[in-house]
């Protein structure tokens, strides 16, 4: 079973790994999980772009052709150097270029959430960014957020309070719950989450679970730091 | 059967790739050399295109090839049928012809090395049209402009039209029901691919079967020759039960090009060229004598549908058994409209049908005098009156009932506009809930393997509902082994056929197989046991009993994985194939919701704020994945009361909020802060097995009419047109002469 | 999105003179507005300017107690800043009911002030639009016009709604508006920059070619005010408003000394309500007198076939508010 792996030790086998880059994340599984140092990622995600739990490797686009820009972006603590059109959006460049799909596409116009994602720690829409303009910044996607093996407290609370049906608003909905977690400036009650999560649209209509799972997080995070 | 793993909680199996973003959904692969499709869609309802200018666009960098109906391949249309396994919606090819019938229709596809570079070149293209003027924008139109036709699945008793006239009480009133789009947050998405000619599709698919028996037909190729894999999908609620031209202009353009290409839906073609639910009229007239029992029930619909092809949204189809009514007809009729082609969107026929039909019932048990719960208590059909048949299982009484006493109906003032907190008005409604349980043929395979593990496959998907959990929990709870030991692979067409994940049966469907397909293995592994060479070679197979991974017999066990080993092998194998239901039964689900609205007169605020929902789906295999279903259904449901409608020009018949800004669907802060969902679990054991009858559509089912009937205990409005916009409820609203 | 050049300016010199006065040059700063009319071929730019790396995201209070905000202030960072929440509580509430956190993150305050309009026929890239086309027609005002349209400040020309809640609240704040350009440097009143459509609805704004924005300038908080925004919509987020009201009064007991009321959802430009103030000024605060005052700022409304509810909605977002302020 190559490519069964643990979260908290339930995690299971449920298909066969095909594409490219779930092999290549799937390979350096092993050597990332050795990174479970002694503070977890998502207890500093305020550093979580530095850690070197990323498996993807650095991507050295070489000089750029014509009609392109080199970029330098650092994306879960890798630095890339990219060569790009100025019209590649930064959620293309991320899903096709360095093969980081895990932050979805589902509207492609800013209005539904799912490919939010952080930048130098603030969330945005990846979708109305283009990737040109995020030349030296700081990415953080969904891929970066566990340690290794070890699920970031947002993952293991979505997850054990079935904060998700199809999954697909999944990462968008846990990178901007990391954002609302590590904000002082928006209030811990129930309706002031709603509020601050609206952004993030569920068609199938989870949202009584991923609050659950947002606030049961916002425990788990305080105890852990 | 132990009670342990099933009817329990456990988090799903495939959790942890959905928390880290590695679940592949269709437009994540990237196979070698891929290239990128973007459509061109037509910007008039009716027409033809007249020319295609290409140049700009055939010149704009790393285009590989534009599409349109001069230059594409000959291909076949598929027949079309769900029972030969090759059903689509929309039997209309893509590019087939120069003619259009609705806006967002495919009229050209480019494909070009990259994502960017297929949209910029996509954009250069320039199409022209001669636009027929005669576009028919809207159900009123269509009905004055060519009729309506009849649909199918009606049905008539007694005599409900005499029974009318001269009954103590009556009503006759007419429901609508708007355009309503699925909306998965996951655009369709096709990445096809050829080698030869075979074909590998991922799709965000809900049937990958039938999606390979319609590529089969269309592309003239053996279905052996097919894979299409849909391991996870982003949701569809219908819109992915059956393959939309999407997929066949993928297919074509991959084969053309030589490479692999991905194609996806962009969001405002999901309101165009993937399906809806379809616009609905319907008339209700019901009767009841001086006790407040009903003696005549008509539910007539017509509803729109395409110019291409025939869809019934069969309105009618709880009404015929819900109530007891000895004189009953339900009729089902369409008219043609420049729309894409509809198709089922979540209880299809009951959504739309129940808001209808619960809100008349409310408004005859205020005619007749009555409190609509005593009057649904009253009316409840014992048997299915429409089939002359029993209910296999029905506690429909009992979740009425359960959940008033939970929600506090009791407490209800029941005078209208009674119950004030603050600025806000509190209206009180309920309503049933009801969707047929349906079980379909199927096949499953179990390998007990030598390493310790069980694995599982089955051609079935696993839409969002847990059905990768409730696979693992079955073989689980009859092997003994511990979830983390099952491997569980679904949505691949290379497994054993499976059914469409829809009409809420892929759990009545597919848990059979897998538990017959278990035992066959344990069967294969007892064989293997009581061979010659075998831990129990002079046991009869029958006295050997499976438990918690071992073959036990006379009190000696043996560890199966060593029975395995002993005999160099690598797995015991059980195939199984299942079939559909029964008919000796009529098998259904039912619950009921009760509702509590909040009106600001003050700002115009129309607020859903409690829900209280008893389900009755027989057995719950995973009390976790089963409530997330309902609450998701509530949710749904609170956006088909209160916001959702898709909007077209009635000059044209042009979408105008084809978009996720425009078309309004629930966020976080309008989740009711109480949302408590009691599920029966009384086992439906002449049903299956387990017990269950599926939970995916029956909690969207009666929602619109609870919030309907309690925004008329609020405000004394009767809203028989959906959505409950605030203008509706707004007094001093000038008149506007429509143009 | 089709191809164009983008050169990323480091100076506002050097913003200005790479944009200079091509009309087919724009200024990218957060990109909600911009990269998702590109992307649905609404807007074209051969030429992309990204003043991101400007050096005008600070806020600052100038002697005279007027707030200074920088063009790329985000929405998030002007609606927390303590001077914000403190003195124009009316702006910092109006941020926070536009858009989404994220968008807001992203969305600048010279951005939400070029906001454009979301007019289905405007975006759909085929209706007849004069602002998109002019000379085409309006499809809207016979069309369909529920949500995202005008009952004030509408034309035969266009009746699309200013989709923006922060700039509601600078109508009512009062603000200036410091815009940089080929010709130099230059002020514009808030109330003007905006226009009305008028014969010329594809003019909407009073920017000259290849003038950006520099900085918001707020009037100096009124003293001992109140203030507040209030929004009405369908969904309880994330969605434009229907109407909403920006008020900000100030009372002597219970006498109005002072009243600033401007409208969002209901105007083609974010909608100062001049005529209800001075039906409040000096008024005792009495429900009578708000709604007296709704009416009048209401008063010349145009209803159009699906938005009439609009003339009774946004007056009572104005009653609200003020009952609300004043309690």
């Amino acid at each position: 079973m190559s490519d069964h792996h643990k979260g908290d030790g339930s995690g299971v086998e449920t298909f066969d790994a095909r594409s490219p880059s779930r092999r290549r994340f799937l390979k350096t599984m092993g050597a990332s999980s050795l990174a479970a140092a002694t503070a977890p990622a998502w207890a500093q995600i305020a550093q979580a772009g530095q850690q070197q739990t990323e498996p993807v490797e650095p991507r050295d686009d070489g000089a750029p052709a014509e009609g392109e820009q080199q970029i330098r972006l650092t994306v879960n603590g890798v630095e890339h150097t990219l060569n790009v059109t100025p019209n590649a959006v930064l959620l293309d460049v991320l899903r096709d270029r360095l093969m980081l799909t895990g932050t979805k596409k589902g509207c492609d116009q800013g209005q539904c959430g799912a490919c939010t994602l952080l930048v130098n720690d603030t969330a945005i829409n990846s979708c109305l960014s283009l990737a040109v303009s995020h030349d030296g910044d700081r990415v953080t996607t969904i891929e970066g957020l566990s340690s290794g093996d070890e699920l970031h407290p947002v993952q293991a609370a979505f997850w054990e309070h079935d904060a998700y049906q199809c999954g697909y608003c999944t990462s968008g909905q846990i990178m901007s719950a990391v954002a609302i977690l590590n904000d002082d400036n928006i209030g811990s009650d129930d309706a002031s989450v709603r509020e601050a999560m609206s952004g993030n649209i569920c068609r199938c209509g989870a949202y009584k679970n991923i609050l659950a799972a947002v606030q049961d997080a916002r425990g788990r995070m305080r105890g852990a730091s | 059967m132990s009670d342990s793993i099933i009817g329990a909680g456990p988090k799903r199996i495939d959790g942890q790739r959905k928390v880290t973003g590695e679940a592949p959904y269709a437009a994540d692969h990237h196979p070698d050399n891929m290239a990128y499709g973007y459509g061109i869609f037509s910007t008039i309802a009716r027409g033809t295109v007249t020319g295609l200018e290409l140049d700009a666009a055939r010149q704009s960098p790393g285009v590989i090839d534009i599409f349109h109906h001069g230059h594409f391949p000959e291909l076949h249309r598929s027949p079309a049928s769900m029972p030969q396994g090759n059903k689509v919606e929309e039997t209309r090819l893509p590019f087939e012809d120069n003619h259009v019938h609705y806006e967002g229709q495919f009229v050209a596809l480019v494909v070009a090395d990259t994502f960017e570079n297929a949209r910029a070149a996509a954009r250069k293209v320039v199409v022209s049209y001669q636009a027929d003027d005669n576009a028919i924008a809207n159900l009123d139109q269509g009905v004055k402009a060519h009729g309506t036709k009849k649909g199918g699945d009606n049905h008539e008793r007694g005599d409900a039209a005499g029974s009318f006239d001269g009954a103590a009480h009556s009503i006759d009133v007419t429901y609508t029901t708007p355009v309503e789009t699925h909306n998965p947050m996951e655009m369709h998405a096709s990445v096809a691919s050829w080698e030869g000619d075979r074909l590998t599709i991922y799709e965000s698919s809900q049937g990958v079967v039938q999606q390979r028996g319609a590529l089969s037909k269309i592309f003239g190729i053996p279905q052996e020759h097919i894979r299409v894999e849909s391991p996870f999908i982003g949701s569809g609620f219908g819109s992915k039960l059956w393959m939309w031209p999407h997929a066949v202009a993928a297919s074509a353009a991959a084969r053309e090009t030589g490479r692999p290409v991905q194609l996806v839906v962009p969001r405002e073609q999901m309101f165009t060229t993937t399906g809806h639910r379809p616009e609905t009229r319907q008339r209700m007239r019901l009767a009841t004598d001086d006790s407040g029992r009903l003696v005549s029930l008509r539910h007539e619909s017509i509803n729109t549908t395409s110019f291409t092809d025939q869809y019934v949204e069969t309105c009618g189809s709880v009404t015929k058994s819900l109530y007891s009514c000895p004189n009953l007809l339900v009729s089902h009729e369409t008219t043609q409209v420049n729309r894409g082609t509809p198709t089922s969107m979540r209880a299809p026929g009951a959504a739309p049908g129940l808001f209808a039909l619960e809100s008349a019932i409310d408004e005859m048990a205020h005619e007749a005098g009555v409190d609509p719960l005593e009057f649904r208590l009253n009316n409840y059909a014992d048997r299915d009156e429409s089939q002359d048949l029993d209910f296999s299982s029905n506690h429909i009484r009992e979740a009425t009932q359960k959940a008033a006493e939970q929600f506090g109906w009791h407490d209800r003032n029941p005078e209208i506009g009674s119950m004030r907190e603050g600025h806000e008005i509190i209206g009180y409604g309920m309503a049933a809930c009801n969707w047929e349980a349906i079980k379909r043929e199927c096949e499953a395979r179990v390998s007990l393997r030598a390493d310790g593990t069980a694995h599982v496959t089955c051609a079935t998907q696993d839409i969002g509902t847990g059905t990768y959990t409730i696979v693992a929990q079955t073989v689980s709870d009859i092997t003994g082994l511990p979830l983390e030991k099952i491997t569980v692979r679904l949505g691949d067409t290379s497994y054993p056929a499976g059914p469409v994940s829809g009409g809420s049966w892929t759990t009545a469907t597919t848990l059979p197989a897998v538990a017959a397909a278990t035992r066959e293995a344990i069967e294969e592994l007892k064989g293997y046991a009581t061979s010659k060479k075998g831990d129990f070679a002079d046991v009869d197979s029958d006295s050997l009993t499976f438990e918690n991974g071992q073959l036990t017999h006379d009190g000696q066990g043996v560890d199966y994985v060593d029975v395995l080993k002993g005999q160099r092998l690598a797995s015991a194998d059980g195939h199984a194939h299942t079939q559909g239901a029964d008919d000796r039964y009529s098998y259904r689900s039912f619950g009921a919701h009760f509702v509590e609205v909040r009106w600001d007169p003050g700002i115009s605020n129309l607020r859903v704020s409690r829900v209280v929902s008893a389900i009755d789906v027989g057995r719950v295999i995973n009390s976790m994945t089963a409530r997330n279903q309902v609450e998701g259904a509530i949710v749904m449901g609170l956006g088909m009361a209160h916001f959702e409608a898709t909007d077209y020009d009635a000059r044209n018949a042009r979408p105008v909020n084809n978009n996720y800004a425009e078309y309004v669907v629930p966020v976080h802060a309008d989740q009711p802060p109480e949302v408590d969902v009691i599920l029966l679990d009384y086992p439906d054991l002449e049903f299956n097995e387990f017990g269950a009858r599926g939970i995916g559509e029956i909690g969207i089912t009666g929602m619109a009419a609870a919030v309907a009937n309690a925004v008329y205990h609020a405000t004394g409005k009767r809203i028989r047109d959906l959505p409950i916009f605030k203008e509706k409820l707004m007094e001093n609203v000038p008149e506007v002469q429509s143009a | 999105m089709r191809e164009f050049n983008y050169a990323r300016a480091d100076s506002t010199r050097q913003a200005v003179s790479t944009h200079g006065r091509n009309d087919q040059a724009a200024y990218l700063a957060g990109g909600t507005t911009l990269l998702d009319l590109v992307k649905i071929d609404i807007m074209r730019p051969e030429q992309v300017v990204d003043i991101n790396r400007l050096d005008l995201g600070g806020i600052e209070t100038l002697d005279d107690g007027r707030v200074r905000i920088g063009a790329l202030v985000t929405n998030t960072a002007l609606a927390r800043d303590e001077r914000i929440q403190r003195d124009y509580a009316v702006l910092s509430e109006a941020l926070l009911s536009g858009a989404t956190t994220q968008l807001r993150n992203k969305a600048t305050t010279a951005g939400n002030v070029m906001q454009r309009v979301r007019c289905p026929y405007f975006r759909d890239g085929v209706s007849s639009c004069n602002k998109r086309e002019p000379g085409s027609g309006c499809a809207a005002i016979e069309g369909h016009n529920r949500s995202v349209h005008a009952v004030l400040g509408t034309s035969e020309h266009c009746i699309a709604t200013h989709p923006s809640d922060m700039c509601v609240a600078m109508a009512a704040i009062g603000a200036t508006i410091t815009v940089e350009g080929p010709d130099g440097r230059r002020e514009i009143d808030f109330l003007d920059f905006h226009l009305l459509p008028n014969d010329t609805p594809e003019r909407e704004h009073n920017l000259k070619p290849g003038e950006l924005i520099t900085h918001v300038t707020l009037a100096a908080p009124l003293e001992n005010s109140r203030s507040g925004y209030l929004k009405l919509r369908d969904r309880a987020s994330y969605q434009f408003a229907l109407a909403s009201s920006a008020v900000i009064v100030t009372l002597d007991g219970d006498t109005i000394v002072e009243a600033r009321v401007a409208l969002g959802g209901v105007g083609t430009k974010p909608w100062r309500a001049f005529d209800a103030e001075k039906a409040l000024k000096g008024q005792q605060i009495s429900e009578a007198t708000f709604k007296r005052a709704a009416e009048i700022a209401l008063q010349g409304a145009t209803p159009y076939a699906h938005n009439a509810f609009k003339i009774p909605l946004g007056q009572q977002a104005i009653v609200r508010n003020l009952t609300t302020l004043t309690a």
